[in-house]
């Protein structure tokens, strides 16, 4: 008899197809978060031959915890671990506030205020978003670096006119982290505009009437009701900032990102520990966002769609005033790097802007695209021209299979995990399954990246500079974008629905083809393009897993690492134009744009 | 005993012969750098495996060899890793030598360049399994090769007979790794301003902050480095100092006295002090740069007034003339007349078969082909700043693409004086794998804990 009830529980437990969900992701997730984990701890550890460890330890094989007493104690502590942590959370506090400070001052704009052009700034302002984050490093180099500061050729404003910025300006913290949070802003504008484009202004209302001061009820009522906003863009942001390697390489700021490549060599045990260090504040930061999580059931309100969403007035001339001086702004974030990718294939050697001091565009040159021989002179360094080297070509197909099938896989399995933890909500499972689905997010880039490098390329198994192991390694790491913004969607959805087409006889399949994905499908879809156009310009996670040319993003690296701005610049061409062809494409097929789903709509 | 006084003698002359550069020959400051002892001792008959092969491709030619190759890989694919992207090119000349052979010949194939020192993982990954995916490796960082490569058995060492013999050698006498080709890293300066660089020590004179990638980023730099304190390098140092007037000498004086006690503390010789205040000025003051590349378009832009740098020679080759950009205005130091010191460093590309190379024969055969043919080294040769180890094969390469006035009249900066000139005249400070391992957590843990610059320190 019990043997039955158990045989139909079982039964029932299993017809819940959010029940197999949770059971088979649960599973997979936590070995694909956990193991690497587990990895690079081993490899804190393990003893490896012509490094540190073997010196210390006198052996060349075994375990020690040598290389934690070394990186902890010896006189180089301060240099590999303390001086690059501090900076590490300098860079990402810093980076957290510059993001959430112009994209939610740019999102207050837009969707509060009477401001002019919009669509257009809307659509801009998530460039920096698309483009690889270095590159808009490298701008800041060609604008701001002077050989009176640097001690380097001039860049575009000390060449032309003759004004030098001071070095912490140049290079450091404060560049790096303008240059990520200017990267980062169009999180802050998505997440943060997403609420304040469905939130109540019933609220601010009943405050203006009772005569408060607008600096009161912006700290009183609208900044409370953002706040869930605000910490996810800082759970996006800081993990992001803090992983980030090739920023702050280019401008020259030490972090245990750098640091853990420079060590890799002959300290490989101990950059390990960084990497776990990094992995570290990353469960910090989810479990201080699962606190956020609780407050956040104070502001329900949120959630409502609102009929009385009134613009603020900003004034006649204020609301063109404001829109121009954000196409200004804009123009130097979004624009002008695109302009300066383009130029910068036409210059006859990296940064020589000849042609503008006089004035002479002989001084241009068309080599970098059309050369078809292979040649050492003139900076070509043997490579062929953009429109004819297939290095570039190559990977750019590699690029596009890799982002493709990421977006697909990660896209799916995030959808079907938002649905199942939605449906199930207020199970432990399903908040576990929730958790380590969105883990790898928070871990950096560069720490995931060396752990599978670890994991996937031992005696059993090497598939390294492998589709395969990019792949693993995309959608583990983007699972998260399509999880997050499908069960914010999901939880919209009310139970009823699904539960009149289970009265009908309805399919799983058919529950979700025809119901439910219809309704959400702007953040299904959005959970799709998210993990593709980041993938597509993926270096961090990608650096350690493959070869030079293998990808775009480390063959764009490759040259921009060389000094081949011209061919580094084609391929951010080549990237941006893809990402808002797919955009628009998508666009037009589905309705949904980026600028519409990352925090869900 | 006939063999080994033989050995003794080929291996005297291997010594003098320069053109094997770094690694050739080990310096008696440590271990035997050498990949090859195992087949120098004993009979071919003895060994197993991948050394048998090598054994017997030791005895071979080329032409023999390439049947071999033939044979083996005909239809295959072959995968090669290296640091130099120019294996890429240099494999479809191969093929196509092959082919001259056999017309029905065929190989696919693949080169890989891994990133960030990625080569060695890679390299100790591979060699985990029973048959590896890569067949032969060009590599450079003698260090890193010499502890992590060839101590743990990793890496093999074949030396193509006829490479020996064009070096005066045997396989069997020769110990050291087989060098594809050195190539130099040198120190350049602006000349649109009015800083002069005379001697080797301006390079770490108050207020100077020459570009170089930094000792992270590249470890041959970092090899440089510590091969300044072996003490024929420290030497040239110390003479070097000696040349400088004494208000030039009373700024380095602190930090040589200073650095006395240190050199003592690491087991140095007795010019050592000369070497780590060098070294200590030198990380203190250079202007860290990613690439080498970026270096030299900052030197020869007219607005980098009296900056200097340390970098690979060859890439004066890529600059184009412009408004502003001139391979003028840049001068190599150690092209000046009166120039005292040492005039760069030079580094290897070593090539290696792996321990469990699936096609043992072709990896020989290719490495024979670009040790001992022009054809074979032609993807290097047809750049300046980059000699081959076979001298038969530098002079043929000289001879087809003319480095040595490569610039003319018009861009003497440009006309490459040549490996002789660069390792006498030049003083290149060549890179040595079995110093550079014995010293590498002495010295080289040393460097590390030593201040690096940044902009703005003396704001």
């Amino acid at each position: 008899m019990t043997k039955a009830i158990f045989k139909n529980k079982v039964k029932t437990w299993f017809s819940q197809p959010q029940n197999i969900i949770l059971l088979l992701f649960g599973i997979v997730l936590t070995f694909s978060t956990v193991a690497p984990i587990v990895a690079i701890v081993q490899d804190t550890m393990k003893i490896h031959p012509g490094t540190i460890d073997q010196h210390l330890t006198g052996q060349v094989t075994g375990y020690t915890l040598v290389n934690y007493v070394d990186l902890f104690t010896s006189r180089l502590a301060k240099t590999n671990l303390w001086i690059p942590l501090l900076n590490t959370v300098i860079l990402s506090v810093l980076t957290c506030f510059i993001s959430i400070l112009f994209g939610g001052l740019f999102a207050f704009l837009v969707t509060r205020t009477d401001m002019k052009f919009k669509r257009y700034l809307s659509s801009i302002f998530i460039f920096p978003y698309i483009m690889p984050q270095w590159t808009l490093a490298v701008v800041w180099q060609h604008m701001f670096y002077s050989n009176k500061v640097t001690g380097t050729s001039d860049g575009l404003l000390a060449a032309i006119f003759h004004i030098y910025f001071p070095s912490w300006w140049c290079q450091g913290a404060f560049p790096s982290a303008m240059v990520l949070g200017l990267h980062y802003a169009p999180f802050a504008y998505i997440l943060i505009g997403g609420i304040f484009k469905n939130m109540d202004a019933n609220l601010e209302e009943a405050a203006t009437i009772l005569d408060t001061p607008k600096w009161k009820i912006m700290r009183k009522v609208t900044l409370p009701m953002i706040k869930p906003a605000i910490l996810s863009t800082i759970l996006l942001v800081f993990g992001s900032a803090m992983g980030s390697y090739p920023v702050p390489h280019y401008l020259n700021l030490t972090t245990l990102s750098t640091k853990y490549i420079s060590m890799n060599s002959m300290y490989t045990g101990e950059a390990s520990i960084l990497a776990i260090i990094m992995m570290v504040f990353g469960v910090i930061i989810l479990g201080m966002n699962q606190m956020s999580l609780k407050s956040r059931k104070n502001y329900t309100t949120v959630t409502g769609k609102s009929g009385q969403l009134t613009k603020i007035r900003i004034g006649k001339i204020g609301k063109y005033l404001v829109g121009i001086i954000f196409i200004f702004i804009t123009f130097f974030t979004s624009i002008w790097p695109i302009l300066l990718f383009a130029l910068e294939t036409f210059l006859p050697n990296p940064g020589d802007y000849s042609f503008l001091y006089t004035g002479n565009l002989a001084h241009l040159t068309t080599k970098w695209w059309v050369t078809n021989e292979n040649i050492t002179e003139n900076g070509m360094y043997g490579q062929p021209g953009i429109l004819y080297n297939n290095t570039i070509w190559h990977a750019f197909f590699g690029t596009l299979f890799l982002a493709v099938v990421c977006a697909l896989i990660a896209g799916t399995i995030g959808t079907l995990i938002g649905y199942a933890v939605a449906k199930k909500r207020r199970n432990k499972w399903a908040n576990y399954v929730n958790n380590v689905a969105f883990l790898p997010y928070l871990m950096p880039s560069i720490a995931v990246g060396a752990a599978f490098f670890i994991l996937f390329s031992n005696e059993r198994i090497n598939l390294f500079n492998t589709y395969t192991l990019l792949i693993i390694a995309g959608v583990v790491k983007y699972i998260p974008f399509a999880s997050r913004s499908s069960l914010n969607s999901m939880l919209q959805i009310s139970n009823e629905l699904e539960e009149a087409a289970i009265i009908q006889n309805a399919s799983w399949i058919k529950r979700m083809t025809r119901i439910i994905i219809p309704i959400q499908k702007s953040s299904i879809i959005s959970g799709y393009l998210l993990p593709f156009m980041t993938c597509l310009r993926e270096l961090s996670l990608f650096l350690l897993l493959c070869t030079q040319g293998f990808i775009l993003s480390t063959t764009l690296d490759y040259f921009d690492e060389m000094g081949l701005y011209a061919f580094s610049s084609a391929i951010n061409l080549i990237l941006i134009v893809t990402i808002l062809v797919f955009n628009t494409l998508v666009n037009k097929l589905t309705g949904a744009s980026l600028d519409s789903g990352i925090g869900g709509k | 005993m006939k063999r080994k006084v033989l050995s003794l003698i080929m291996a005297a002359s291997m010594m003098m012969a320069s053109f094997v550069g770094c690694g050739g020959a080990s310096t008696g400051s440590g271990d035997s750098a050498g990949g090859t002892e195992a087949s120098a001792d004993a009979p071919a008959a003895e060994l197993t495996g991948i050394d048998k092969i090598i054994a017997e491709a030791e005895t071979m030619t080329l032409d023999e060899l390439a049947k071999k190759a033939i044979e083996e890989s005909n239809g295959k694919t072959f995968y090669g890793v290296g640091n130099s992207s120019r294996g890429k090119t240099a494999l479809p000349l191969f093929i196509e030598y092959l082919q001259g052979i056999d017309s029905s010949y065929s190989m696919e194939f693949e080169w890989q360049q891994p990133k960030n020192n990625k080569i060695f993982e890679q390299l100790t990954s591979d060699s985990l399994k029973s048959e590896g995916t890569f067949a032969m490796t060009l590599i450079q960082d003698g260090n890193q090769i010499q502890s992590k490569m060839v101590d743990t058995d990793i890496l093999k060492t074949y030396v193509p007979k006829e490479w020996a013999e064009a070096n005066g050698t045997t396989p069997d006498a020769y110990e050291g790794f087989l060098p594809l080709q050195t190539l130099n890293k040198v120190f350049m300066y602006n000349n649109t301003g009015s800083a002069e660089f005379t001697n080797c020590w301006d390079f770490v004179a108050e207020g100077s902050h020459p570009l170089f990638m930094g000792v992270d980023s590249e470890i041959v730099g970092k090899n440089f480095l510590m091969m300044l304190t072996r003490d024929d390098y420290a030497k040239m140092l110390k003479d070097a100092y000696d040349k400088l007037d004494a208000s030039q000498k009373s700024y380095f004086d602190p930090t040589i006295k200073a650095m006395e006690s240190e050199a003592s503390d690491l087991g140095l010789g007795a010019d050592a002090k000369y070497s780590l205040a060098w070294i200590k000025l030198w990380i203190n003051s250079y202007n860290e740069q990613t690439d080498d590349g970026p270096i030299c378009n900052t030197l020869v832009d007219k607005s980098a007034k009296d900056q200097s740098g340390l970098l690979v020679y060859s890439k004066l080759r890529s600059v184009e003339e412009s408004a502003t950009v001139s391979v003028n205005n840049i001068n190599v130091a150690a092209y000046q007349d009166g120039y005292t010191g040492i005039g760069g460093y030079g580094y290897c590309h070593y090539l290696f078969l792996t321990k469990n190379s699936p096609l043992p024969w072709t990896a020989c055969a290719f490495i024979a082909f670009m040790t001992t043919t022009e054809q074979g080294f032609d993807a290097w040769g047809k750049d300046m700043g980059g000699y081959s180890s076979n001298p038969e094969v530098a002079k043929a390469i000289e001879e087809t693409y003319h480095h040595s006035e490569g610039g003319g009249d018009e861009f003497p900066a440009k006309n490459d004086r040549g490996y002789d000139w660069w390792t006498t005249d030049g003083q290149l400070v060549l890179e040595d794998p079995a110093y550079c391992s014995e010293v590498s957590f002495t010295v080289g843990s040393w460097i590390d804990v030593q201040d690096h610059y940044s902009t703005g320190d003396e704001e």
